[in-house]
């Protein structure tokens, strides 16, 4: 190996040399440091840490009631050309399980059944949801729930985003700046 | 050591001594982090039969030799009497009859526990504990415990491209084990210190692991592949996307009830008559009101699955995604990843991939034993020439005289 000839000469080849073996190191820091983030998301997705950031408790829907939290409080996700998602929660008051058929979340009101937004997924003591959010949102937007009976009734209510999850309404305003 | 003056001699390395270096140098400034990932990879394969080994309440334990096994839908009713007020979302059976039925459910408090159901008796015997030993070394052999938070975590790329240096190492092995296929059944010298012992099981383990290796490798690779596509897009799937069921085949009540929907057993009976010889392993119930009973199970090729969604008020089969509706692409693509696990052929494949990650292990290991030996005395060797002749100081490591 020509290493050895170069040895004396390079100083970026003596470093490499002299500190090659501490990527073992720098590599085993790196499982340590995320092994809290890790048993954080299990407990998460278990539901052992309740429905998620900024909960909103028991919101008035006609005659029924939930509660509404963001996955995570942190700004929108990219997902490719499809745009950006959040995440949100939420959990049916008992009593309505039984008479609630769906739910549905979207940004601003919906003027119809057919555009109530998206689905919640999942047992009704926690759905959750992935709402797209447009980067040209209004920070002072709403986010609007309905709920649709198994009779088909309907009935709707809206909390403010800043509510619901402040830092994507920190990524709006700041989308609004860049524009 | 005549041999290593013949290299000083020389001005030119040669092209077996190139290769040799390379080899030598393949893993060595990440071993540990290779060897990390070739143990929990190990563990990996069999960490379901490890849990298996360490809680009672994952067994399938017959009460009796009359007892026949339940149906899903008989498992859902018994777990529907015991526990009223919990929603079950999923039901499976993993590969083995030794094995609990699973389910996933979510509590009235909002936590989603699997539960360990006897498929005998219909009983509940426990929960996945709060640490989860097969996600856990799952999670540290996949993706080194980086979150994925926007695509592929980079802990995946991390471990994936691992495949590309241990494919390089079986190759660039290969070629410097002259004559290798002679070398199945040299044994292992013992007696001549441990740099020759370990040198010796190092290319026994590694002429009898080509296969492994090379599968190891190759399907590693893949999940690079698999990453760089996802992350820019681009799938290779032809696996329907599902729609949820159309508004006007979801019926409405007067009176505001649930509408009523067929049983899972019934479900399972209109999507075998639909698809002939359709197994049935794992039933999802439906998540909302909109979406289908969706069942799936191995079919004639044991490396991948096929999957059936009923429509749970109009009894048609809505969807279905069969191995005979791959192309011929995705039968490569999606045989990877069993490849990589060894998960295709019930418990004796995952001991064989166990036993081979096991070798693999010790492998990096001796690899790592024969490195410092040799480089220990390689590095002495060459301080002594040096006091006497710096000229002749020619390299740091000297040419392996067994190979």
């Amino acid at each position: 190996m020509s290493q050895a000839k170069a040895l004396p000469t390079s100083r970026l080849k003596q470093l490499w040399l002299k500190w090659r073996f501490h990527l073992n190191i720098l590599l085993i820091l790196i499982p340590l440091g995320f092994m809290p983030k890790y048993f954080a998301d299990a407990r998460l997705f278990r539901g052992d840490a309740g429905l998620g950031a900024n909960l909103i408790s028991d919101i008035q829907v006609g005659p029924y009631s939930l509660d509404l939290a963001e996955l995570r409080d942190e700004a929108p996700r990219a997902d490719g050309p499809a745009g950006y998602f959040k995440s949100f929660n939420a959990s049916l008051c008992k009593a309505c399980i039984k008479d609630v058929k769906a739910a549905y979340l979207r940004i601003g009101k919906p003027r119809s059944l057919r555009a109530a937004g998206t689905l919640f997924f999942g047992a009704p003591y926690s759905m959750g949801t992935s709402l797209p959010i447009p980067p040209r949102t209004k920070p002072d937007a709403h986010i609007w729930i309905t709920l649709e009976g198994w009779d088909g009734t309907l009935h709707q209510a809206s909390i403010p985003l800043t509510k619901a999850s402040p830092a994507t309404v920190a990524w709006l305003e700041k989308q609004g700046e860049n524009k | 050591m005549a041999e290593d003056r013949l290299m000083a001699q020389s001005p030119k390395i040669s092209k077996s001594r190139l290769w040799f270096l390379v080899h030598s140098w393949l893993a060595l400034p990440i071993w540990f982090f290779v060897l990390i990932v070739c143990f929990t990879g190990m563990l990996a394969v069999v960490s379901q039969e490890i849990v298996w080994l360490a809680d009672p309440a994952v067994r399938a334990n017959k009460p009796d030799a009359d007892t026949e096994r339940m149906s899903f839908q008989q498992v859902l009713e018994a777990l529907n009497k015991a526990e009223p007020d919990m929603v079950v979302e999923r039901l499976s059976q993993p590969d083995g009859s030794h094995f609990a039925v699973k389910a996933n459910v979510t509590l009235p408090d909002g936590t989603s526990p699997t539960l360990y159901v006897n498929p005998y008796t219909g009983t509940i015997q426990g929960k996945t504990p709060d640490f989860n030993f097969e996600a856990f070394t799952r999670a540290l052999h996949g993706w080194w415990l980086v979150p994925f938070t926007n695509g592929f975590s980079w802990g995946w790329y991390l471990v994936s491209l691992l495949g590309l240096p241990m494919l390089a190492s079986l190759v660039t092995g290969l070629v410097v084990y002259k004559k290798f296929w002679k070398g199945f059944f040299k044994p292992v010298r013992t007696g001549h210190g441990s740099r020759i012992f370990w040198g010796d099981l190092h290319r026994l383990s590694g002429v009898w692991s080509i296969w492994f290796i090379a599968v190891i490798s190759v399907t590693g690779t893949w999940f690079l592949i698999q990453a760089i596509l996802s992350d820019n897009h681009i799938t290779l799937s032809s696996r329907p996307n599902v729609p949820v069921i159309a508004r006007e085949q979801v019926p409405q009540t007067p009176d505001g009830s649930p509408a009523s929907r067929i049983d899972l057993d019934e479900a399972a009976r209109l999507a075998r008559q639909a698809i002939p010889g359709l197994e049935v392993s794992a039933i999802s119930l439906p998540a909302t009101a909109y979406s289908h009973v969706t069942l799936s199970g191995p079919g004639w090729y044991p490396l991948m699955f096929q999957s059936a969604s009923v429509n749970p008020y109009t009894r048609n089969v809505d969807s279905q995604f069969l191995i005979s509706d791959r192309s011929a692409l995705e039968f490569v693509t999606e045989s990877m990843r069993p490849l990589h696990t060894g998960d295709f052929g019930g418990l004796p494949i995952k001991l064989v991939w166990f036993f081979f990650g096991l070798i693999l292990t010790l492998m990096v290991l001796s690899g790592l034993l024969i490195w410092t030996k040799r480089t220990a005395q390689a590095t002495a060797a060459a301080l002594k020439r040096t006091e006497r002749a710096p000229r002749a100081l020619r390299s740091e490591t000297t040419v392996e005289a067994h190979t």
